[in-house]
Protein backbone atom coordinates (compact mmCIF):
# COMPACT_ATOMS: atom_id res chain seq x y z
CA UNK A 1 0.00 0.00 0.00
CA UNK A 2 1.35 3.36 -1.03
CA UNK A 3 0.07 6.67 0.34
CA UNK A 4 1.02 10.10 -0.97
CA UNK A 5 2.16 12.73 1.50
CA UNK A 6 -1.05 14.71 0.93
CA UNK A 7 -3.24 11.62 1.57
CA UNK A 8 -1.36 10.85 4.77
CA UNK A 9 -1.75 14.38 6.10
CA UNK A 10 -5.46 14.42 5.23
CA UNK A 11 -6.32 11.19 7.07
CA UNK A 12 -4.03 12.15 9.93
CA UNK A 13 -5.81 15.45 10.52
CA UNK A 14 -9.22 13.79 10.23
CA UNK A 15 -8.31 11.24 12.89
CA UNK A 16 -6.95 13.92 15.24
CA UNK A 17 -9.92 16.26 14.82
CA UNK A 18 -12.40 13.39 15.11
CA UNK A 19 -10.80 12.15 18.33
CA UNK A 20 -10.73 15.63 19.85
CA UNK A 21 -14.35 16.42 18.97
CA UNK A 22 -15.75 13.08 20.10
CA UNK A 23 -13.87 13.17 23.41
CA UNK A 24 -15.19 16.66 24.22
CA UNK A 25 -18.70 15.55 23.33
CA UNK A 26 -18.41 12.49 25.60
CA UNK A 27 -16.86 14.59 28.36
CA UNK A 28 -19.67 17.15 28.25
CA UNK A 29 -22.29 14.44 28.38
CA UNK A 30 -20.58 12.50 31.15
CA UNK A 31 -19.63 15.27 33.59
CA UNK A 32 -22.00 17.85 34.98
CA UNK A 33 -21.11 21.47 34.49
CA UNK A 34 -18.95 22.17 37.53
CA UNK A 35 -19.43 25.18 39.81
CA UNK A 36 -22.45 26.67 38.08
CA UNK A 37 -23.81 27.14 41.57
CA UNK A 38 -21.14 28.19 44.06
CA UNK A 39 -22.75 27.30 47.39
CA UNK A 40 -25.45 24.87 48.52
CA UNK A 41 -27.39 27.92 49.71
CA UNK A 42 -29.88 28.08 52.55
CA UNK A 43 -28.65 31.29 54.17
CA UNK A 44 -25.14 29.98 54.63
CA UNK A 45 -22.30 30.71 52.20
CA UNK A 46 -19.51 28.19 52.58
CA UNK A 47 -17.09 30.41 50.66
CA UNK A 48 -17.13 32.88 53.56
CA UNK A 49 -15.80 30.39 56.13
CA UNK A 50 -12.85 28.15 56.76
CA UNK A 51 -13.33 26.32 60.03
CA UNK A 52 -10.50 25.57 62.42
CA UNK A 53 -10.13 23.94 65.84
CA UNK A 54 -7.75 24.54 68.71
CA UNK A 55 -7.08 22.08 71.55
CA UNK A 56 -5.40 23.47 74.65
CA UNK A 57 -4.01 20.32 76.29
CA UNK A 58 -2.88 22.31 79.33
CA UNK A 59 -6.49 22.91 80.34
CA UNK A 60 -8.00 19.46 79.75
CA UNK A 61 -9.16 17.72 82.95
CA UNK A 62 -10.11 14.41 81.30
CA UNK A 63 -13.76 14.50 82.33
CA UNK A 64 -14.82 13.02 78.98
CA UNK A 65 -17.94 15.21 78.64
CA UNK A 66 -16.85 16.01 75.07
CA UNK A 67 -16.79 12.36 74.02
CA UNK A 68 -20.12 11.79 75.76
CA UNK A 69 -21.81 14.81 74.15
CA UNK A 70 -20.45 13.83 70.74
CA UNK A 71 -21.92 10.36 70.95
CA UNK A 72 -25.34 11.69 71.99
CA UNK A 73 -25.42 14.52 69.44
CA UNK A 74 -24.33 12.40 66.50
CA UNK A 75 -25.96 9.08 67.45
CA UNK A 76 -22.67 7.22 67.51
CA UNK A 77 -23.38 3.64 68.73
CA UNK A 78 -23.09 4.31 72.46
CA UNK A 79 -22.04 0.90 73.71
CA UNK A 80 -19.55 0.18 70.97
CA UNK A 81 -15.89 1.17 71.30
CA UNK A 82 -16.06 3.68 68.46
CA UNK A 83 -15.59 7.43 68.93
CA UNK A 84 -15.60 10.57 66.83
CA UNK A 85 -13.67 12.30 69.57
CA UNK A 86 -11.96 10.90 72.65
CA UNK A 87 -9.45 11.88 75.33
CA UNK A 88 -6.14 10.08 75.75
CA UNK A 89 -4.18 9.99 79.00
CA UNK A 90 -0.39 10.10 78.77
CA UNK A 91 1.63 9.09 81.81
CA UNK A 92 5.41 9.27 81.70
CA UNK A 93 6.72 7.07 84.51
CA UNK A 94 9.90 7.74 86.47
CA UNK A 95 11.57 4.73 84.80
CA UNK A 96 10.99 6.38 81.40
CA UNK A 97 8.09 4.22 80.27
CA UNK A 98 5.17 6.03 78.62
CA UNK A 99 1.68 4.70 79.32
CA UNK A 100 -1.08 5.81 76.97
CA UNK A 101 -4.72 4.83 77.50
CA UNK A 102 -8.25 5.96 76.83
CA UNK A 103 -10.73 3.64 78.61
CA UNK A 104 -14.08 3.85 76.79
CA UNK A 105 -12.80 6.96 75.02
CA UNK A 106 -12.82 8.78 78.42
CA UNK A 107 -16.63 8.74 78.66
CA UNK A 108 -16.53 7.15 82.15
CA UNK A 109 -13.56 9.25 83.24
CA UNK A 110 -10.19 7.95 84.34
CA UNK A 111 -9.11 5.96 87.41
CA UNK A 112 -5.66 6.44 88.90
CA UNK A 113 -4.32 2.88 88.64
CA UNK A 114 -0.66 3.84 88.98
CA UNK A 115 0.56 5.32 92.29
CA UNK A 116 1.41 9.01 92.03
CA UNK A 117 4.96 8.37 93.31
CA UNK A 118 5.80 6.40 90.18
CA UNK A 119 4.59 9.08 87.76
CA UNK A 120 6.98 11.72 86.47
CA UNK A 121 4.37 13.65 84.53
CA UNK A 122 0.84 13.05 83.33
CA UNK A 123 -1.60 14.90 81.12
CA UNK A 124 -4.65 14.46 78.91
CA UNK A 125 -4.78 14.95 75.15
CA UNK A 126 -8.17 15.30 73.43
CA UNK A 127 -8.24 13.76 69.96
CA UNK A 128 -10.58 14.43 67.07
CA UNK A 129 -10.59 14.30 63.27
CA UNK A 130 -8.00 16.82 62.04
CA UNK A 131 -9.99 17.75 58.92
CA UNK A 132 -6.75 17.70 56.93
CA UNK A 133 -6.31 20.07 54.03
CA UNK A 134 -4.65 17.18 52.18
CA UNK A 135 -6.75 14.35 53.57
CA UNK A 136 -5.53 10.79 52.96
CA UNK A 137 -9.03 9.43 53.59
CA UNK A 138 -10.48 11.51 50.77
CA UNK A 139 -7.73 10.46 48.40
CA UNK A 140 -8.27 6.73 48.96
CA UNK A 141 -12.08 6.63 48.66
CA UNK A 142 -12.81 4.65 45.50
CA UNK A 143 -16.32 6.02 44.94
CA UNK A 144 -16.13 9.69 45.94
CA UNK A 145 -18.18 9.17 49.09
CA UNK A 146 -15.95 11.36 51.25
CA UNK A 147 -14.84 14.86 50.42
CA UNK A 148 -13.67 18.19 51.76
CA UNK A 149 -16.21 21.00 51.64
CA UNK A 150 -15.33 24.56 50.61
CA UNK A 151 -15.40 25.60 54.27
CA UNK A 152 -12.79 23.00 55.15
CA UNK A 153 -14.76 20.13 56.68
CA UNK A 154 -14.22 16.50 55.66
CA UNK A 155 -17.61 14.79 55.36
CA UNK A 156 -18.97 11.37 54.47
CA UNK A 157 -21.78 10.75 51.99
CA UNK A 158 -23.72 8.09 53.90
CA UNK A 159 -25.92 7.21 50.92
CA UNK A 160 -22.99 6.71 48.58
CA UNK A 161 -20.43 4.99 50.84
CA UNK A 162 -20.02 1.32 50.00
CA UNK A 163 -18.42 0.49 53.36
CA UNK A 164 -15.09 -0.77 52.01
CA UNK A 165 -13.27 0.70 55.06
CA UNK A 166 -10.29 1.84 52.99
CA UNK A 167 -10.55 5.36 54.44
CA UNK A 168 -10.46 3.92 57.97
CA UNK A 169 -7.16 2.27 57.06
CA UNK A 170 -5.94 5.42 55.34
CA UNK A 171 -6.44 7.84 58.24
CA UNK A 172 -3.11 8.25 60.06
CA UNK A 173 -4.89 9.62 63.14
CA UNK A 174 -7.33 6.74 63.67
CA UNK A 175 -10.20 9.22 63.56
CA UNK A 176 -12.56 7.14 61.42
CA UNK A 177 -14.64 4.14 62.42
CA UNK A 178 -17.13 1.76 60.86
CA UNK A 179 -20.70 2.49 61.84
CA UNK A 180 -22.41 -0.87 62.19
CA UNK A 181 -25.87 0.74 62.19
CA UNK A 182 -25.43 2.74 58.99
CA UNK A 183 -23.10 0.11 57.44
CA UNK A 184 -20.83 2.92 56.27
CA UNK A 185 -17.61 4.59 57.33
CA UNK A 186 -18.23 7.41 59.78
CA UNK A 187 -16.29 10.24 61.33
CA UNK A 188 -16.36 13.61 63.06
CA UNK A 189 -18.09 16.30 60.99
CA UNK A 190 -17.26 19.13 63.40
CA UNK A 191 -21.04 18.92 63.84
CA UNK A 192 -21.60 20.30 60.33
CA UNK A 193 -25.35 20.44 61.03
CA UNK A 194 -24.62 22.77 63.98
CA UNK A 195 -21.83 25.02 62.69
CA UNK A 196 -23.77 25.85 59.52
CA UNK A 197 -26.58 27.08 61.81
CA UNK A 198 -24.21 29.25 63.87
CA UNK A 199 -23.96 26.79 66.79
CA UNK A 200 -20.76 25.34 68.23
CA UNK A 201 -19.80 21.68 67.80
CA UNK A 202 -21.24 19.57 70.64
CA UNK A 203 -17.80 18.73 72.07
CA UNK A 204 -16.76 22.39 72.21
CA UNK A 205 -20.01 23.34 73.93
CA UNK A 206 -19.62 20.48 76.40
CA UNK A 207 -16.06 21.30 77.48
CA UNK A 208 -16.26 22.84 80.98
CA UNK A 209 -12.71 24.24 80.97
CA UNK A 210 -12.39 25.74 77.50
CA UNK A 211 -9.81 23.23 76.31
CA UNK A 212 -11.57 22.99 72.96
CA UNK A 213 -11.96 26.11 70.88
CA UNK A 214 -13.70 26.30 67.52
CA UNK A 215 -13.90 29.14 65.03
CA UNK A 216 -13.47 30.64 61.62
CA UNK A 217 -9.93 30.88 60.25
CA UNK A 218 -11.13 33.45 57.70
CA UNK A 219 -12.28 35.80 60.46
CA UNK A 220 -9.22 37.62 61.91
CA UNK A 221 -11.20 38.38 65.10
CA UNK A 222 -12.21 34.77 65.80
CA UNK A 223 -11.07 33.16 69.02
CA UNK A 224 -9.20 30.50 67.06
CA UNK A 225 -7.16 33.10 65.16
CA UNK A 226 -6.40 35.01 68.36
CA UNK A 227 -4.85 31.87 69.84
CA UNK A 228 -2.98 30.98 66.65
CA UNK A 229 -1.51 34.49 66.58
CA UNK A 230 -0.41 34.43 70.21
CA UNK A 231 0.38 30.90 71.36
CA UNK A 232 3.02 28.38 70.34
CA UNK A 233 1.08 25.80 68.41
CA UNK A 234 1.69 22.48 66.74
CA UNK A 235 -0.28 19.86 64.85
CA UNK A 236 -0.25 16.07 65.14
CA UNK A 237 2.18 14.25 62.84
CA UNK A 238 3.24 17.35 60.87
CA UNK A 239 5.81 15.24 58.99
CA UNK A 240 3.01 13.47 57.08
CA UNK A 241 2.16 16.68 55.21
CA UNK A 242 -1.58 16.26 55.72
CA UNK A 243 -1.92 19.89 56.88
CA UNK A 244 -4.34 19.33 59.79
CA UNK A 245 -6.72 22.08 60.86
CA UNK A 246 -6.77 20.98 64.50
CA UNK A 247 -4.05 22.96 66.28
CA UNK A 248 -2.63 21.96 69.65
CA UNK A 249 -1.32 24.19 72.41
CA UNK A 250 1.05 22.57 74.89
CA UNK A 251 1.69 19.42 72.89
CA UNK A 252 4.24 17.08 74.48
CA UNK A 253 6.85 15.30 72.39
CA UNK A 254 5.42 11.95 73.51
CA UNK A 255 2.06 12.62 71.86
CA UNK A 256 1.54 10.71 68.65
CA UNK B 1 -14.61 1.01 3.41
CA UNK B 2 -14.03 -2.67 3.97
CA UNK B 3 -17.03 -4.43 5.57
CA UNK B 4 -15.15 -5.87 8.55
CA UNK B 5 -13.92 -2.38 9.49
CA UNK B 6 -17.47 -1.06 9.19
CA UNK B 7 -18.73 -3.72 11.59
CA UNK B 8 -16.08 -2.87 14.16
CA UNK B 9 -16.91 0.83 13.98
CA UNK B 10 -20.65 0.17 14.34
CA UNK B 11 -19.96 -2.07 17.34
CA UNK B 12 -17.77 0.61 18.93
CA UNK B 13 -20.42 3.30 18.44
CA UNK B 14 -23.11 1.08 19.99
CA UNK B 15 -20.84 0.31 22.96
CA UNK B 16 -20.14 4.03 23.45
CA UNK B 17 -23.81 4.97 23.37
CA UNK B 18 -24.62 2.15 25.80
CA UNK B 19 -21.84 3.34 28.14
CA UNK B 20 -23.09 6.93 28.15
CA UNK B 21 -26.68 5.80 28.66
CA UNK B 22 -25.95 3.40 31.53
CA UNK B 23 -23.63 5.91 33.19
CA UNK B 24 -26.28 8.62 33.10
CA UNK B 25 -28.65 6.22 34.87
CA UNK B 26 -26.20 5.18 37.58
CA UNK B 27 -24.41 8.42 38.48
CA UNK B 28 -26.51 10.68 40.75
CA UNK B 29 -27.53 14.04 39.30
CA UNK B 30 -25.61 16.15 41.77
CA UNK B 31 -22.38 14.22 41.41
CA UNK B 32 -19.66 16.63 40.32
CA UNK B 33 -21.67 19.71 41.27
CA UNK B 34 -18.89 21.02 43.53
CA UNK B 35 -16.20 18.37 43.10
CA UNK B 36 -15.79 14.64 42.81
CA UNK B 37 -18.69 13.86 45.15
CA UNK B 38 -22.46 14.06 45.39
CA UNK B 39 -23.41 17.72 45.95
CA UNK B 40 -26.68 16.68 47.63
CA UNK B 41 -24.67 15.02 50.37
CA UNK B 42 -23.62 18.43 51.74
CA UNK B 43 -27.29 19.29 52.25
CA UNK B 44 -27.92 15.86 53.83
CA UNK B 45 -25.14 16.47 56.33
CA UNK B 46 -26.42 19.96 57.12
CA UNK B 47 -29.96 18.77 57.73
CA UNK B 48 -29.09 16.31 60.51
CA UNK B 49 -30.97 16.82 63.78
CA UNK B 50 -29.51 19.08 66.47
CA UNK B 51 -29.50 17.47 69.94
CA UNK B 52 -27.90 20.08 72.20
CA UNK B 53 -29.79 23.37 72.27
CA UNK B 54 -27.23 25.37 74.28
CA UNK B 55 -27.59 27.04 77.69
CA UNK B 56 -28.88 30.34 76.33
CA UNK B 57 -32.07 28.66 75.11
CA UNK B 58 -32.78 27.61 78.72
CA UNK B 59 -32.62 31.16 80.06
CA UNK B 60 -33.57 33.40 77.15
CA UNK B 61 -37.28 32.74 77.34
CA UNK B 62 -38.93 33.03 80.73
CA UNK B 63 -38.67 29.30 81.38
CA UNK B 64 -35.69 28.80 83.70
CA UNK B 65 -34.66 32.42 84.15
CA UNK B 66 -34.06 32.34 87.93
CA UNK B 67 -31.79 29.33 87.97
CA UNK B 68 -30.12 30.58 84.79
CA UNK B 69 -29.26 33.95 86.35
CA UNK B 70 -27.81 32.21 89.42
CA UNK B 71 -25.76 29.82 87.29
CA UNK B 72 -24.49 32.45 84.86
CA UNK B 73 -22.81 34.36 87.69
CA UNK B 74 -21.34 31.28 89.36
CA UNK B 75 -18.01 29.52 89.07
CA UNK B 76 -19.82 26.80 87.15
CA UNK B 77 -20.78 29.18 84.35
CA UNK B 78 -18.57 27.26 81.89
CA UNK B 79 -20.41 24.05 82.72
CA UNK B 80 -23.36 24.25 80.35
CA UNK B 81 -26.82 23.13 81.46
CA UNK B 82 -26.88 20.13 79.14
CA UNK B 83 -23.63 18.65 80.49
CA UNK B 84 -25.59 17.45 83.55
CA UNK B 85 -29.17 17.65 82.28
CA UNK B 86 -28.58 15.94 78.93
CA UNK B 87 -29.32 17.01 75.36
CA UNK B 88 -32.53 19.05 75.44
CA UNK B 89 -33.28 20.44 71.99
CA UNK B 90 -36.45 18.35 71.80
CA UNK B 91 -37.49 19.77 75.17
CA UNK B 92 -36.89 23.34 73.93
CA UNK B 93 -39.12 22.70 70.92
CA UNK B 94 -41.77 20.86 72.91
CA UNK B 95 -41.87 21.25 76.70
CA UNK B 96 -43.78 18.01 77.09
CA UNK B 97 -40.69 16.05 76.05
CA UNK B 98 -38.56 15.96 79.19
CA UNK B 99 -34.79 15.47 79.03
CA UNK B 100 -33.12 12.73 81.09
CA UNK B 101 -32.98 13.66 84.80
CA UNK B 102 -29.65 15.16 85.84
CA UNK B 103 -27.03 12.75 87.10
CA UNK B 104 -26.57 13.70 90.76
CA UNK B 105 -24.24 10.90 91.77
CA UNK B 106 -20.94 11.50 93.53
CA UNK B 107 -19.15 9.79 90.65
CA UNK B 108 -20.59 12.22 88.13
CA UNK B 109 -19.20 15.24 90.00
CA UNK B 110 -16.02 13.22 90.38
CA UNK B 111 -15.54 13.04 86.63
CA UNK B 112 -14.24 16.57 87.01
CA UNK B 113 -13.43 16.93 90.71
CA UNK B 114 -11.89 13.67 91.98
CA UNK B 115 -8.16 14.00 92.43
CA UNK B 116 -6.31 12.65 89.39
CA UNK B 117 -2.59 12.75 88.63
CA UNK B 118 -3.07 13.94 85.05
CA UNK B 119 -5.28 16.93 85.96
CA UNK B 120 -3.86 20.46 85.98
CA UNK B 121 -2.82 21.05 89.61
CA UNK B 122 -4.71 24.34 89.93
CA UNK B 123 -8.07 22.71 89.07
CA UNK B 124 -10.29 22.21 92.17
CA UNK B 125 -10.06 18.53 93.12
CA UNK B 126 -10.95 16.50 96.21
CA UNK B 127 -9.72 13.17 97.52
CA UNK B 128 -12.88 11.02 97.40
CA UNK B 129 -11.50 8.77 100.20
CA UNK B 130 -11.22 11.54 102.79
CA UNK B 131 -13.65 14.22 101.59
CA UNK B 132 -17.38 14.27 102.12
CA UNK B 133 -17.95 10.92 103.86
CA UNK B 134 -19.49 9.42 100.72
CA UNK B 135 -22.36 11.89 100.78
CA UNK B 136 -23.86 13.23 97.59
CA UNK B 137 -21.88 16.34 96.66
CA UNK B 138 -25.08 18.39 96.34
CA UNK B 139 -25.71 17.73 100.05
CA UNK B 140 -23.20 20.52 100.80
CA UNK B 141 -22.45 22.13 97.44
CA UNK B 142 -25.01 23.76 95.19
CA UNK B 143 -24.13 22.57 91.67
CA UNK B 144 -25.69 25.71 90.18
CA UNK B 145 -23.61 27.98 92.40
CA UNK B 146 -20.78 26.01 93.99
CA UNK B 147 -19.00 27.39 97.04
CA UNK B 148 -15.97 26.37 99.00
CA UNK B 149 -15.94 25.61 102.74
Amino acid sequence: MKISRREFAKTGFRVIIGAAVSSTIIESIVTNSIAAEVSPGGGYDWKEHLWGYVVDTRKCIGCGRCANACKLENHVPFDEPVYRTWVERYRVLKDGEVKIDSPNGSINGFEDDIPAEEIKKAFYVPKICNHCEIAPCVQVCPVGATYETEDGVVLVDYDYCIGCRYCIQGCPYGARYFNTEKRTADKCTWCYHRITKGLLPACVQACPVGARIFGDLKDPESEVNKILDKERINVLKPDLGTKPKVYYVGLDREVR
Amino acid sequence: MQPHLKRVIILLVIALIAFIFIRSLIVPDSFGQYGWYRGESVIDNRNLQVGYAGSSSCGEENCHKTIYSIWVGSRHKAVNCEICHGPSNDHVNNVRIMPEPANESREYCGLCHFERAARPANFPQIDPETHGENLRCAYCHNPHKPWFV
